[in-house]
């Protein structure tokens, strides 16, 4: 199974460090701490948190925005943190990138051709000609058309604009690309046309998807498995389906009672059930134990000496919750009407 | 508060030190050799040997720069090569004129400038607004040596009304000095106030459209208190910086303005200075001029904190 | 559909008179300087006398038929010698700006990106020379090289190349951190390949205004080292020169002063205006590219004319705000229709949601009620009644007085809605000082009250917090503090949760909710997110292209949507489903002002259109309301 994976991150840190006036002292700031995760060829992975939770460091590091300060990421054979952010050219065009705003990540001085032909240039030899051909076929996968090629990027919507972004993601078909809140910055009524754009080129192209947002239902649309940070750990995994209506870890079950219900009945009922609390202080990432505990309706005096490690769940995947240190093959005993008690 | 002042003060070591390597290292860049100038061709080949010991011309640029360093700390900027006065005497008693001149244009142009572009800021595209906009683009054109000129020939030749040329000491008679330096001051602080009225405006502007104050307007606070107090404070911040760069660029214009007056400030002094290749009144002149220009960047840099709570040490 | 063919030349805030006006300085300006150039190139051509031509017997003559503009000191042709000057004026211009650019673009670049050690020395060293009065740089630097036109001119090419450098610089640092630089390095592309291709056209724009900024710096400095004898040595003939023998002549003929000044002045005016112009256009460009939708259109259709209709509004027990066919209009001239014709109403203690997405009006209509649109905004038609007040009939002092007290906002952005300089508590203790007469000390005990009000713990110590010292979940809490210190019977709620996480969302809202309990206010809740909305609200207006297309309670309008829009929304909603893609969507994209359909602003995005969707459809309906012709056809098809 090893062999057949695709990107494979083991206990990555990813630490950044401020520095003072002069030069020297300064502070450093842990923004991930320990994350592993994996995505085979072809799967989608999504990684849901909230601002904060070190989700996007997680996704600038494989791109080798940000280097790495401790763990390991792999690309098929390729030891990546060791490179720091220089990656060797068949990597770089192996692993793309989508990012949020479509207003600032197009080039507003380039015209669309050039935005979508760039990863050709760089690492292609092909001609002017070869290009043009594989553009207007690039823009016919994201559903544009060839009279977009000369217009400048101020020229079209915020969808059209993220459909310019995936053609130039997919240019050199790369075997993985990292979506960072893909659709967050769209209109309601236009961000399925790109969700649905994207899960048509990767089953047709066979590409891996590391999808980053905030909104785990959004994620469970077209993720295999879901991962969920909190103040940069993992602090659950496991497969969509399993996450979205069995959570295990209690921030995750939080994370989806917080989103309100279309239907306003169930969410005055599920209202009702909640109580007013004051807000926590959050606990600082240096400090052990988990970093849900100040929050944590469950939360024991365990939690404050030792950082749960992951607990196999039934149904697939790992908390990292104390709760779950029992059998693996019981039933995780946390639903939602415990929670609610308890809460 | 304190804090900040330290702060500041130490951010600053590292300038004056790398404005002082930069003015030794230009003027020892000099073309002429010092010992040839004050000799001439008279002396024998001891003669300039011994001069060139006296002076400690013939150890390594290093040592000089030390040395001269560690006599510039203690306040001893040296001698000038031509008439052997001491460099810190001659900037001393010339500094008073030029500072008169600086300060006063200073003022002026805040002043005027704060005001017109508050008041082109209020009223955007009013008369007003139309008003300061083209005296500033005009402001900002207009030579200040030609300006003085004109105001010298008008006001002084003409109309009689100020002395056309000569400067007061205010220990003399505080009036006379006023007089004596307030038409330089205008010619000089002119084209800042354009500049500042133009920087004032814009941060307005932009300062009104902010989130903020439409929330302060939603809270129905009256209007005259959103502009003086939530508008104002945040426009000063990026001005308060341009406050420090125009007092600086005064300061040169003033060396300037000075020979319009026919004033014996530093500016006849570096001219002079520049004339006859004098290294050591060159570096003293240029060190004393920095030391006042850090003085002004401390102030501005402890305002800037008083007005942005996020430029405050935590 | 896209927007290149709806791109206006023009914001609709600039009035076309002022891009006259500039069109026409920056001819005369360009006039002007094209003027110089063929002075400087043809002045041997031009001048009437050699420039350099004594006649002692002449000096200092007043103007006249021989001597256009008079002789000076030593006899010789004034208007000769300005037109020569013209040409050391273009040349010490070209020289000076040449230098500084050259100098200070490239090093500018190389240090901003690659950062570090070499960015922190030239950066301290630029400082250094920053901090040095221009002129006596200028000064240092000619006294190593000597005087003369291009020593000088060398001397402040180097002055100037600072201002390039930091220019160069800070276009890099702020554009390596634009996502288009993240998205090239993702690609692959190397540092040189970013640098040049990527950032350095960004860069033109600023320079372009930095270059006529310099130029006219240049031609004052040269004229002023001229002028103290620094920079072109005499006999040569330039403007500086030529104020400096003038000024000794000053009592025996002032008029030599003026020929060279007002060549200087007009030089240098034509120069700086073409820049500002340059900016202008410039800026303009750049505010239509980042916000496409911000700038609505002139097209040719004209405004849809303000017939108001009936309204089908029912009379509302205790009722608090009354809206009745509001239409709101940007632009001068006829305007741009941005509301129309929108009615709702909301009673005490009730939450009324007005849903929609970008560009639908619900923003302009919460400001519009607080009369705080902004310039260019102006509410055309229709009524505002507030507690029985009619707000459109008040003087700016009587709105003063309603806002705070009779309504109040909370805005979307908590960390943008707080001053930044004064502390939170001060800013709320401000309002209560000035709006209820509370002193010093009574305002900071209620708002320390207040602050614990909204959950915030250790509130006497939050007080004393700046904004930027504050999470946003804490900042948005302060802010409704801020809102309710007075009581208002009316809060608008302008999309309070967006900026914020789920889990703070939540809790947001769950605040909102306990304060209405209390206060007793009636809340108008702006929102895009419909899920939000069936949380918060009693009755919800869902608005599309500046229009309300359906008003329900809340129950009926998820259970029953009768809008072909609101149901395309709910079905677009993220966990409206949990099934794999494709996803139900609306074809399209929401229509910008200016191009709205005529009839039915949704028939071209809608499924169930029919020939009569171009007619426009009224509101009908009575408890519920819906604008759609085939409402009830499609209603006994959903329930079938």
């Amino acid at each position: 199974m090893s062999e057949n994976v695709l990107l494979d991150i083991r206990d990555l840190d990813v630490t950044y460090h401020s520095r003072s006036l002069l030069g020297f002292g300064g502070r450093s700031f842990s923004a991930v701490k320990g994350a592993s995760l994996s995505i085979r060829p072809g799967e989608t992975l999504g990684l849901v948190g909230e601002s904060g939770s070190g989700k996007s460091s997680i996704a600038n590091t494989v791109l080798g925005l940000v280097p790495a300060s401790g763990g390991s990421i792999r690309f098929g054979d390729v030891e990546l943190t060791s490179m720091k952010t220089r990656y060797p050219a068949e990597v770089r065009g192996q692993i793309q990138a989508v990012f949020q705003d479509p207003y600032s990540s197009l080039n507003p001085s380039m015209t669309v051709e050039d935005i979508v032909t760039e990863p050709l240039r760089v690492h292609t030899s092909m001609t002017r000609a070869q290009r043009r051909e594989r553009a207007i076929e690039l823009l016919r996968l994201v559903s544009l058309s060839q009279e977009h090629l000369t217009r400048h990027p101020h020229q079209f919507s915020g969808g059209q604009r993220q459909r310019i972004a995936i053609a130039s993601a997919l240019a050199l078909e790369p075997k993985l690309i990292v979506l960072d809140e893909p659709v967050s910055a769209l209109d309601v009524s236009t961000q399925n046309q790109i969700i649905n754009l994207l899960y048509e080129r990767r089953d047709e192209l066979g590409i891996a998807y590391l999808l980053i947002a905030h909104d785990l239902a959004l994620v469970h649309h077209i993720s295999d498995r879901i991962a969920v940070m909190y103040l940069g750990h993992i602090v659950e995994e496991g497969p969509s389906d399993r996450i979205y209506k069995a959570p295990a870890h209690p921030y995750t079950a939080a994370l989806l009672e917080a989103v309100p219900l279309l239907d306003p009945d169930a969410q005055r009922k599920r209202r009702a059930a909640r109580k007013m609390a004051p807000v926590p202080e959050t606990p600082r990432l240096s400090v052990a134990g988990c970093p849900y505990r100040n929050r944590c309706p469950h939360a024991m005096a365990r939690c404050e000496a030792e950082t749960p490690p992951a607990y196999p769940i039934a149904g697939g995947g790992t908390a990292n919750c104390f709760l779950h240190a029992g059998d693996a093959s019981s039933e995780p005993e946390l639903d939602k009407t415990t929670e609610h008690v308890a809460s | 508060m304190l804090r900040l002042i330290l702060q500041r003060l130490l951010a600053l070591v590292p300038l004056l030190f790398i404005v002082s390597v930069l003015t030794f290292s230009f003027t020892s860049l000099l073309p002429s050799d010092p010992v040839d100038l004050i000799l001439g061709d008279t002396g024998t080949e001891e003669q300039h040997e011994m001069l060139r010991e006296r002076l400690g011309l013939n150890q390594p640029v290093h040592v000089r720069y030390m040395q001269w360093f560690g006599r510039a700390v203690q306040g001893d900027l040296g001698t000038s090569f031509f008439n052997s006065v001491s460099v810190m005497g001659a900037v001393m008693q010339r500094l008073p004129v030029t500072l008169s001149l600086t300060a006063v244009s200073a003022i002026i142009a805040i002043v005027v400038g704060v005001a017109a572009g508050i008041a082109a800021a209020l009223r955007p595209r009013s008369w007003i607004d139309r008003f300061a906009t083209l005296g500033a683009t005009f402001g900002q054109a207009v030579p200040n040596f030609w300006f003085g000129l004109i105001l010298a020939a008008i006001f002084a030749v003409n109309l009689r009304w100020f002395p056309a040329t000569g400067f007061t000491p205010i220990s003399d008679s505080p009036w006379d000095w006023l007089r004596s330096v307030i038409l330089p001051s205008i010619a000089l602080g002119t084209s800042s106030s354009a500049a500042i009225a133009r920087q004032v405006r814009s941060a307005m502007v932009g300062v009104l459209q902010q989130d903020y104050i439409r929330a302060a307007r939603a809270q129905g606070l009256s209007a005259r208190r959103i502009v003086l107090k939530h508008a104002l404070t945040n426009a000063m911040v990026p001005v308060v910086a341009v406050l420090s760069f125009q007092i600086t660029v005064l300061l040169g214009g003033a060396l300037v303005v000075e020979q319009v007056f026919a004033i014996n400030g530093l500016g006849t002094l570096a001219i002079g200075a520049v004339r006859q290749q004098d290294i050591p009144m060159i570096q003293g002149l240029v060190l004393v001029m920095v030391a006042l220009v850090v003085v002004v960047q401390l102030a501005t840099d402890v305002i800037y904190g008083l007005l942005n709570p996020k430029a405050r040490p935590s | 559909m896209t927007g290149s063919s709806t791109t206006p030349p023009h914001g609709p805030r600039q009035p076309r008179r002022l891009l006259v006006a500039s069109s026409l300085i920056a001819t005369m300006a360009t006039g002007v300087l094209v003027l110089l150039g063929l002075l400087a190139v043809f002045a041997d051509v031009v001048a009437p006398y050699d420039p350099l031509r004594q006649n002692l017997i002449e000096a200092l003559q007043w103007p006249s038929s021989s001597h256009w503009l008079g002789t000076d000191d030593l006899g010789r042709d004034v208007l000769s010698r300005l037109i020569h000057g013209s040409r050391i004026a273009v040349i010490a211009a070209a020289e000076g700006t040449a230098i500084a650019v050259l100098l200070g673009v490239p090093l500018g670049l190389f240090i901003g990106y690659r950062g570090g050690w070499w960015d922190w020395i030239v950066m301290r060293i630029v400082e250094a020379i920053v901090s040095i009065p221009g002129i006596m740089v200028a000064i240092v630097i000619i006294a190593i090289l000597g005087p003369g036109l291009h020593k000088a001119m060398i001397a402040l090419g180097i002055l100037y190349s600072t201002s390039f450098l930091r220019l160069a610089r800070g276009v890099v640092l702020a554009e390596r951190e634009e996502v288009y630089v993240r998205s090239a390095r993702v690609i692959g592309a190397s540092d040189s390949r970013i640098l040049l291709r990527h950032i350095l056209p960004n860069i033109a724009p600023p320079l372009i205004v930095q270059v006529t900024l310099t130029v006219g710096a240049v031609l004052l400095s040269e004229a002023g080292l001229s002028f103290i004898g620094l920079g072109v040595q005499p006999p040569d003939a330039s403007w500086g020169t030529m104020l400096n023998s003038a000024a000794a002549f000053m009592d025996l003929n002032w008029f030599l002063a003026i020929p060279p000044g007002i060549a200087i002045i007009v030089t240098v005016l034509a120069v700086n205006l073409l820049g500002d112009v340059i900016r202008d256009s410039i800026g303009r460009g750049v505010a239509i590219a980042a916000k496409p939708e911000a700038t609505p259109t002139h097209s040719g259709k004209p405004a849809p004319a303000a017939v108001a209709e009936p309204v089908v509004l029912p009379r509302l027990k205790n009722e608090v705000l009354r809206v009745e066919n509001l239409e709101v209009m940007v632009g001068s001239g006829a305007g741009l229709p941005i509301i129309t014709d929108l009615s709702f109403s909301i009673a005490k203690g009730e939450t009324l949601g007005l849903v929609g997405e970008s560009g639908s009006g619900k923003t302009m209509t919460g400001l519009a009620v607080l009369g705080l649109m902004g310039a260019g905004l102006r509410t055309t038609h229709g009524s505002i009644v507030l507690n029985g007040r009619e707000l459109r009939s008040l003087s700016q002092k009587q709105m003063e007085a309603v806002r705070g007290n009779e309504v109040a906002m909370v805005f979307q952005d908590p960390t943008t809605s707080l001053n930044p300089a004064f502390t939170v508590g001060s800013q709320i203790a401000e309002v209560l000082r000035s709006k209820q007469g509370l002193s010093q000390k009574q305002a900071w005990a209620r708002t320390v009250e207040l602050i614990d009000r909204v959950g915030i713990p250790r509130a006497e110590e939050r007080a004393r917090a700046y904004p930027h010292e504050l999470s946003g979940g804490m900042a948005q809490r302060i802010a409704i503090a801020r809102a309710l210190s007075c009581n208002p019977s009316l809060l608008i709620a302008d999309e309070p949760t967006t900026a914020l996480d789920v889990t703070v969302q939540q809790e947001i809202l769950d605040l909102f909710r306990d304060l209405q309990g209390e206060f007793g206010m009636a809340i108008l809740f702006v929102t895009h997110d419909l899920a939000v909305a069936a949380d918060i609200c009693d009755r919800i207006s869902v608005m599309y292209a500046g229009e309300m297309v359906e008003m329900a309670g809340v129950d009926t309008l998820f259970s029953a949507p009768l809008h072909p829009y609101t149901r395309g929304l709910l079905e677009a909603m993220p966990h409206a489903s949990d099934r794999n893609p494709p996803l139900p969507t609306i074809r399209g994209s929401v229509p910008r002002p200016g191009s709205w359909p005529t009839g039915c602003r949704f028939s071209n995005r809608c499924d169930f259109r029919i020939k009569g969707c171009e007619q426009r459809i009224p509101l009908t309906g009575t408890d519920r309301l819906v604008r759609c012709i085939r409402a009830d056809e499609l209603a006994l098809e959903a329930a079938q």
